[in-house]
């Protein structure tokens, strides 16, 4: 009997010790873990500042180290005022700058007149806008890694090219920074007025 | 049945006296090593282990028990490359519940250990974990970082088995249930894996071992011991 016991005893461990090494299950990043934020802005009406407004169809693309355009859309026209933006950053601690082109009635674009020339008369606004910011890595678990934060220039974090960039047509008026660190994807980081 | 497989050897050394039963009980130092670390360390390579173990008798039920070891570990995910290395030391006592045939040492134990370790964890190498890939620009940073001088203290519970396999020679079979009771974590960052402990998990300061012993049996006491037909005397 005795040795029975052994032998069955035996055979209980090894197979107890297969199933656990099987499951690891807090080896998969769960999607609820805050990793890497985008940054989020939101839009308010210059002339009423407590106030949301809405973009009518926006269109946002983000721009490459040469100012031309990535053929994938961030957003594509969609009456929104509130927008999450992927950042670009590749080392920790250095200055890194993104550029947004904001483009506000998009699908004026797309307008022909009678003669199926394009229509002059009615034209979608392109802002450009530069976020400007220094990423942080922070570690977050065995599953997910490292995150990277973001820390937004103090003076440039961000800043609209205008008439001095070539752009005489300007829809968004002013911004604030109200979160100077985009740490999660909680609340907004900034607010622009227009 | 079991007592005249196990004995063959000394058979030669038992002897009946009307009701009496006189044989030598051996018993001693058990010395040993882990086979699943060895084994672990051809087939794995991403794991190099060896591990000494020994017990000794305190008393027929009771013995003192330690393991001894240096352990190297690679974890690497997507995101994570890490290795950890060191050594470590762990002391306790067993607890046998299996009642030996006369001059048999075999073992079901419940143990108890407390578990140091001293140990490094290199960072190889991570990548930001960005659900987003709009930039298509993925920061790796390959810089290795060394987290030296970290330690650890752990308490087991320890569920085993030791059967002797050959004159002297015994095999053995544990679980063991660990708390985790201090550990140095390097700053912003954290102990993946501890030389003695194992892989720690999120959830918990617990973690979980096994071991798979071969051990030899150097026999220091032989003293004859007298059984009364089949009840025990100690």
């Amino acid at each position: 009997m005795k040795k029975y016991f052994i032998l069955i005893s035996f055979v209980v461990i090894v197979i107890t010790s297969i199933t656990f090494l099987g499951c690891e299950r807090d080896d998969i990043c769960s999607e609820a873990t805050s990793t890497t934020p985008h940054l989020i802005i939101r839009f308010y009406d210059i002339d009423n500042p407590n106030n949301l407004k809405q973009v009518r169809q926006l269109e946002i693309v983000g721009l490459d180290e040469n100012d031309m355009p990535l053929s994938e859309d961030i957003l594509s026209r969609t009456e929104t005022d509130s927008i999450n933006l992927p950042l670009n950053f590749q080392d920790q601690d250095v200055i890194t700058t993104t550029r947004f082109q904001l483009e506000k009635n998009a699908d004026y674009s797309d307008d022909v007149d009678s003669d199926g020339e394009q229509d002059l008369t009615t034209s979608s606004n392109p802002d450009i806008i530069s976020i400007t910011y220094t990423p942080e890595f922070i570690y977050v678990s065995r599953a997910c890694g490292y995150k990277s934060i973001f820390n937004l220039d103090e003076t440039q974090g961000i800043q609209r090219d205008g008439s001095a960039q070539g752009d005489d047509d300007t829809w968004i008026t002013s911004f604030e920074i109200i979160n100077q660190t985009i740490e999660n994807e909680n609340a907004a980081q900034i607010i622009i007025y227009h | 049945m079991l007592f005249s497989i196990a004995s063959n050897a000394q058979i030669g050394d038992t002897e009946k006296q009307a009701d009496t039963l006189v044989y030598k009980q051996k018993y001693g130092l058990r010395l040993g090593g882990d086979i699943g670390k060895i084994a672990r360390s051809v087939i794995d390579k991403e794991y190099t282990g060896f591990e000494i173990i020994g017990d000794y008798r305190l008393s027929k039920k009771l013995y003192i028990a330690g393991e001894l070891g240096t352990e190297e570990r690679r974890i690497a995910t997507d995101f994570l490359d890490v290795t950890a290395k060191g050594s470590y030391f762990k002391a306790g006592i067993d607890y046998n519940t299996y009642t030996n045939w006369l001059d048999m040492q075999n073992m079901i134990y419940t143990g108890f250990r407390v578990g140091v370790s001293t140990f490094s964890q290199t960072q190889n190498q991570f990548t930001i974990y960005n659900t987003d890939q709009y930039w298509n620009n993925q920061s790796i940073n390959t810089d290795a970082i060394e987290y030296n001088g970290l330690s650890a203290i752990w308490a087991e519970l320890v569920i085993g088995l030791k059967a002797e396999l050959f004159t002297n020679l015994y095999a053995g079979l544990n679980i063991q249930i660990k708390a985790m009771v201090s550990q140095d974590q390097p700053v912003d960052f954290e102990n993946l894996y501890v030389p003695g402990f194992n892989r720690t998990y999120d959830s918990g300061r617990f973690g979980l071992g096994f071991g798979y012993s071969l051990s030899y049996l150097v026999p220091i006491f032989k003293k004859d011991k007298k059984v009364v037909l089949e009840k025990e005397t100690n």
